[in-house]
């Protein structure tokens, strides 16, 4: 018979297990209370006790004053903070002061719209006073729709939304934008990079309108903690911020465990799956009846680990009792996973980051990661999950064999001392911001001395009147033609025009099943490619460049393809310059021009590797103008190192920044490109630069380039505390060639100016 | 970096939207000078297009005022017919939505509008509205044209101030077109121009869809105008290329780039007036219609619950042996079932039945249904409701499970059917 272990148990066990590389303990910490407010209103004080809230954490009491005040303000939530009373009491205190008053709430996504919707609904029939909340997005029925428009108190919608059915259509909303008094924007962290610029751009345009009709709404930001929250939100709201970030919500013990899986494979420093380990970790503690969650990279690593911590149960019920959780969940299919949490019948939930947001499912006991999440940030926002009543709750970070992985699992105390990343975006990028200067001509005309939010447009108008999409008369811009601006400007799409990839396999059949940018598809996506998707080989059958399409076909062969790309760099301005005496490289950033032109691809055979055929690749080039950070080396070094070996030490090099890039700025790999030149065309010197891939860029490479000095000592410890001996997959992307050992030329490569004397010049 | 190097340097990523008429030109100018040749251009543009100039709080707006015989002709009527019809229509009390019961001919206004693009957002502007009255001297055609788009208040201002009724609009989908835009511009200008009085209207396309849907390949006016009107017009400006060639004058006031586009909302108005007649005519003298055309009016009757009109209507398609006699019967068969004249009823559905035209299950229903509770007649509905079986099973399916449910409902009343009769 077997016996339950209890939490103590599993907690001693893993104490033993040889592949815990750390063990964190956060001390429990205590609420921070403070009674309601005098000012508060009798019905709203009414209504939370009836829900059983009868003081305020400090970060929720504080947000009422602030808010009294007037002031805008951002407040920074730990994940089960109560961080939604931040801004639902504020409002309704105001609105039951005032029903006439109307506050837009934005979310990122419709699903966490939803949930909010139902939270403030109870709340309001709690009190009992008719206000009215409604989501308006792409579901909304059209009979609605005109209900909203003119009674609705709160409106919740998207950005998207806002974007291209509200702000284009502000004179059938007169009623909402004169008398709104409260903009909530919750998830700020999610705002970034290129999705982020457009939607500060979105709130220019939302400031101009309400300011069209008179009103002047506060904003109310919530955020995950991020490096730079009061920051973040002025850039996106262009207002100033009251920071809150005196949590006084209560947690309990943790413990945060950092999981190595053992090695494998010696020589190429491959470590065994991390998708196996967490099966076996989640199943210890789903055998003994303790809640767990599993976070996965992707969606197929979601199915495969529920099928396989399903297949621990053998009845019906108790393979019911783990579910998955990933986005485009029905809000019934959630309240169905979030009851049977509550009430014990679900045990386990594996999911992707979809539960980063503030979708209410409550705390579980235990959170696993498949993997370093990618951020410090999401890394603490999922392991908020667990930390449940009055239990000690455990966290288990379960490393891949990636180099960030395994960087960030020997480097503890990189990851507990420092701040989470910073969110980063570019409001000004120029073709994010004259895509948004149309809409908002097309919203209301410029007047001759305008600016949007403060940035001169003056040059944009007459660049836009020169074609032929505004006209200037009477001292005012007009948008002048026939489009209908909002419908060609997406938000979310990160390049401007994806390759959609077709799966014609099945006749009849013929469905999308993904999209890549541009640029990517030159090389992946050109005829006669084998392309990976979700473990599957498809062959490229026809790439229709002009209409953006690539038509594949499931195919089973012994070999991958791999594509030739000449890229062609060129410094068009540099903005900043920092050559230094300290450093043997010197850092600048400023505006490149990349031409890209792939021009052959071979096939190479699994196993061996060898070269089984080639073909030319007819593709114009692409060219993209953006901003890049980049630091050059002498060119004396080339014959120092010898041609071969700096080359490799260069390339080497390149691979490690791409991978230690995203330590310092919140982004996708894709969002970042690194590009060696051992020659330079601007200074004829060795250079690596970092550019950001949409044009115009998005602040990324600026930000690298400021921490420089920082991003290269990072980039040596990597290097530096990798156990191979040479260079493995896991640091400088290669298996080390050469006598010396690619890893020490890089470090001899970053070596200080000062020590070595030939290096001057 | 200046922001003209820049955006020079970007240019190819940023032109996504632009259309095809893009011309490389020189950058206007804001000085005074240029102002004042554009002025004078205008003048000149409206003297041709002979448009007076009425200002307006500095702005302007170009009004062309156009007379017609109250005798000219437009298809297979003069405009004089129009006082026949809404005579005719004071004769009947029966609410219609075209009936101009309770009103004046005089009182209709004739309206139609130009835009600068086709999405209902608050950046695209109407700049060309007019409007017909018709009156014992004749027929008055006011156009508006809205000479840039920074004089919207004096377009608002003088149409408004001339029509200050706009409650019996009679345009071509206008609730669904014209009249919201017109609510989205007058929003930028309201603290300037008289508020926008009630709306209230006769949509044409509506009646039109009713009527003539199934024989044209499209509603459009100037479909309906050729197809079923007899109207020939020369040399007509599509009306989508209306804001391209408006985007052409702002940048050069010449009256040759629109007069084509006014003589098109003209000729669009002129055909509202003869199509309001016509259909006033089918529906108030229905002897002149033709099978479909009186099948459909009194499907339209019987929407509008007039059941007295709608029987009328399809009694007259009696004599009638096509298919449409039949669906005629089918229907006016329900609605004297509705009246309690359930005989007349009864002898309908199996004269349908009978002629065998139409292959619809539901006429035996009917008739069963009939035969069973008004007539008490058990035997002879089973006979029908197993008729009603066989007639499902003749006919073709797209849905199998619509087929299915349908067939358990038979069967349900065919066993309740038996069990009655013993």
């Amino acid at each position: 018979m077997k016996v339950r272990q209890s939490m103590a148990d599993l907690l001693s066990a893993l104490k033993k297990n040889d592949n815990i590389a750390h063990w964190h303990t956060i001390p429990e910490q205590k609420a921070k209370m403070t009674p309601f407010p005098e000012y508060m209103h009798t019905k709203l004080r009414a209504a939370l006790e009836r829900k059983g809230i009868s003081s305020l954490y400090s970060h929720q009491a504080e947000a009422m004053e602030a808010a009294k005040a007037g002031k805008d303000m951002v407040a920074v939530t730990p994940t089960a903070s109560g961080k939604t009373l931040c801004y639902n009491l504020p409002v309704l205190q105001s609105l039951i002061e005032d029903d006439t008053c109307r506050a837009l709430y934005l979310f990122p996504t419709k699903a966490l719209a939803q949930d909010q919707k139902s939270e403030m609904n109870e709340l309001i029939d709690e009190m009992g006073i008719p206000l009215k909340s409604y989501t308006y997005d792409g579901d909304t029925p059209g009979q609605i729709r005109q209900k909203i428009r003119h009674a609705g108190h709160v409106v919740i919608t998207n950005p998207d939304m806002l974007h291209s059915a509200i702000l284009p259509h502000h004179t059938k909303w007169v009623s909402l934008f004169e008398n709104l008094s409260f903009i909530v924007i919750d998830e700020l962290h999610t705002y970034r990079g290129v999705f982020g610029s457009h939607v500060a751009n979105v709130i220019r345009r939302l400031k101009r309108i309400c300011a069209f009709y008179g009103s002047d709404p506060a904003f109310i930001c919530t955020s995950a903690t991020i490096a730079n929250p009061r920051e973040h939100a002025v850039r996106l709201t262009g207002r100033q911020m009251h920071l809150i970030d005196n949590n006084g919500a209560p947690s309990v013990r943790k413990h945060f465990l950092f999981y190595n899986p053992p090695v494998v494979n010696q020589a190429l420093n491959v470590r065994r799956s991390a998708t196996l380990e967490v099966r076996n970790l989640a199943k210890d503690f789903l055998k003994n009846g303790i809640q767990t969650i599993v976070f996965a990279r992707s969606r197929v690593r979601v199915e495969l680990l529920l099928s396989y911590l399903q297949s621990i149960n053998k009845g019906r019920t108790e393979r019911a009792a783990v579910r998955a959780y990933r986005g485009g969940y029905l809000p019934s299919e959630r309240r169905a996973i979030e009851k049977g949490l509550r009430n014990g019948e679900i045990m386990g939930v594996v999911s992707t980051n979809a539960l980063e947001l503030g979708v209410d499912i409550g705390q579980l006991q235990v959170c696993i990661m498949t993997g370093y999440p990618g951020s410090v940030a999401s890394t603490w926002q999922q392991a908020g999950r667990a930390g449940r009543r009055q239990d000690e709750a455990v966290i288990i970070l379960v490393a891949s064999s990636s180099p960030l992985d395994q960087y960030i699992t020997q480097h503890p105390d990189y990851f507990f001392d420092r701040n989470p990343e910073e969110a980063r975006i570019n409001p000004d990028n120029l073709i994010i911001l004259v895509d948004h200067i149309k809409c908002a001509a097309y919203e209301l005309p410029f007047n001759e001395e305008e600016t949007f939010d403060g940035v001169e447009i003056q040059d944009i108008c007459q660049f836009l009147n020169d074609q032929d999409v505004l006209h200037f008369q009477a001292g005012k811009w007009f948008w002048m033609n026939d489009a209908f601006p909002a419908t060609n400007i997406s938000l979310r799409s990160a390049s401007q025009e994806n390759v959609v990839i077709i799966d014609q396999t099945v006749q009849g059949n013929v469905k999308v099943i993904g999209e890549m940018d541009r640029f990517s598809a030159m090389t992946m996506l050109h005829e006669e490619a084998i392309y990976l998707h979700q473990g599957e080989q498809y062959q490229v059958e026809e790439l229709d460049w002009e209409e953006k399409k690539a038509y594949v076909r499931q195919v089973d062969v012994n070999y991958y393809t791999d594509a030739n790309l000449a890229v062609q760099l060129d410094v068009l301005d540099v903005d900043q310059e920092n050559p230094n005496a300290i450093n043997s490289y010197d850092a600048a950033y400023g505006e490149v021009v990349v031409r890209a032109l792939p021009t052959l691809f071979k096939k190479i055979r699994f196993e061996t590797h060898e070269n089984i055929g080639w073909g030319p690749i007819s593709l114009p080039e692409e060219v993209i103008h953006t901003s890049s950070a980049w630091i050059s080396f002498s060119a004396d070094l080339v014959d120092q190192f010898g041609k071969e070996n700096f080359e490799q030490a260069l390339m080497g090099l390149s691979n490690v920044l791409r991978h230690a890039a995203p330590l310092f700025v919140m982004c996708d790999p894709v969002d970042l490109s690194v590009v060696p030149k051992i020659k330079a065309t601007h200074n004829e010197q060795p250079t690596i630069f970092i550019y950001d891939k949409y044009p115009g860029g998005i602040g990324l490479s600026e930000k690298l380039y400021d921490m420089m000095p920082q991003l290269l000592q990072e980039v040596k410890r990597m290097i530096g505390r990798c156990p191979c001996s040479s260079g493995c997959p896991s640091c400088i992307g290669t298996e080390g060639e050469g006598n010396l050992g690619v890893k020490s030329l890089i470090l001899k490569l970053l070596k200080d100016r000062q020590k070595d004397e030939s290096m001057c010049r | 970096m200046s922001l003209k190097k820049q955006l020079e340097r970007y240019k190819t990523h940023l032109s996504r939207d632009t259309n095809g008429l893009t011309q490389e030109k020189p950058a206007i100018q804001k000085d005074t000078d240029k102002q004042n040749i554009y002025d004078k251009e205008l003048l000149f543009a409206a003297e041709n297009l002979g448009a007076e100039i009425k200002t307006f709080d500095g702005q302007f707006v170009l009004v062309r005022t156009e007379q017609f015989s109250l005798s000219e002709r437009l298809g297979p009527y003069s405009f004089a017919c129009l006082f026949d019809v809404v005579a005719e229509w004071q004769k009947d009390r029966a609410p219609h939505p075209l009936s101009a019961y309770n009103r004046r001919a005089e009182e209709l206004l004739f309206f139609d509008t130009e835009t600068t693009g086709l999405e209902s957002g608050a950046g695209h502007m109407i700049f060309l509205i007019g409007w017909a009255k018709v009156t014992r001297e004749g027929v008055t055609l006011k156009q508006y044209f809205l000479p840039g788009p920074g004089h919207e208040a004096a377009f608002y201002h003088h149409f408004l101030t001339d029509c200050h009724s706009l409650s019996n609009l009679v345009t071509f989908n206008g609730k669904a077109f014209d009249w919201p835009r017109v609510k989205t511009r007058h929003q930028f200008v309201k603290d300037q121009v008289p508020k926008l009085p009630a709306f209230g209207h006769f949509d044409l396309l509506h009646a039109s869809r009713r009527l003539w849907k199934s024989r044209l390949e499209s509603t459009r006016l100037q479909m309906i105008e050729k197809e079923i009107l007899g109207i020939n017009r020369d040399g007509d400006i599509p009306g989508h290329m209306a804001p391209f060639l408006y985007f052409q004058f702002l940048k050069q006031p010449n009256a040759a780039l629109v007069e084509g586009v006014l003589k098109h909302n003209l000729d669009d108005i002129k055909t509202l007036i003869t199509l309001y007649v016509h259909l006033s005519c089918k529906i108030l003298r229905p002897f002149d219609a033709d099978e479909r055309e009186l099948f459909e009016i009194g499907r339209w009757h019987q929407s509008l619950r007039n059941d007295q009109k709608a029987i009328e209507t399809f009694e007259q398609l009696l004599g009638s042996q096509s298919l449409l006699g039949s669906q005629a019967k089918k229907s006016l068969a329900a609605l004297y079932k509705k009246r309690g004249r359930y005989k007349e009823a009864l002898s309908l559905y199996e004269e349908c039945i009978r002629e065998g035209k139409m292959r619809d299950p539901a006429l035996y229903i009917e008739a069963a249904k009939l035969l069973e509770h008004q007539f008490k007649d058990i035997e002879h509905a089973l006979h029908y409701t197993k008729e009603a079986l066989q007639e499902l099973g003749r006919m073709q399916v797209l849905l199998k499970e619509k087929q299915e449910t349908e067939k358990e409902k038979i069967l349900h009343r065919y066993e309740r059917l038996k069990a009655k009769r013993i």
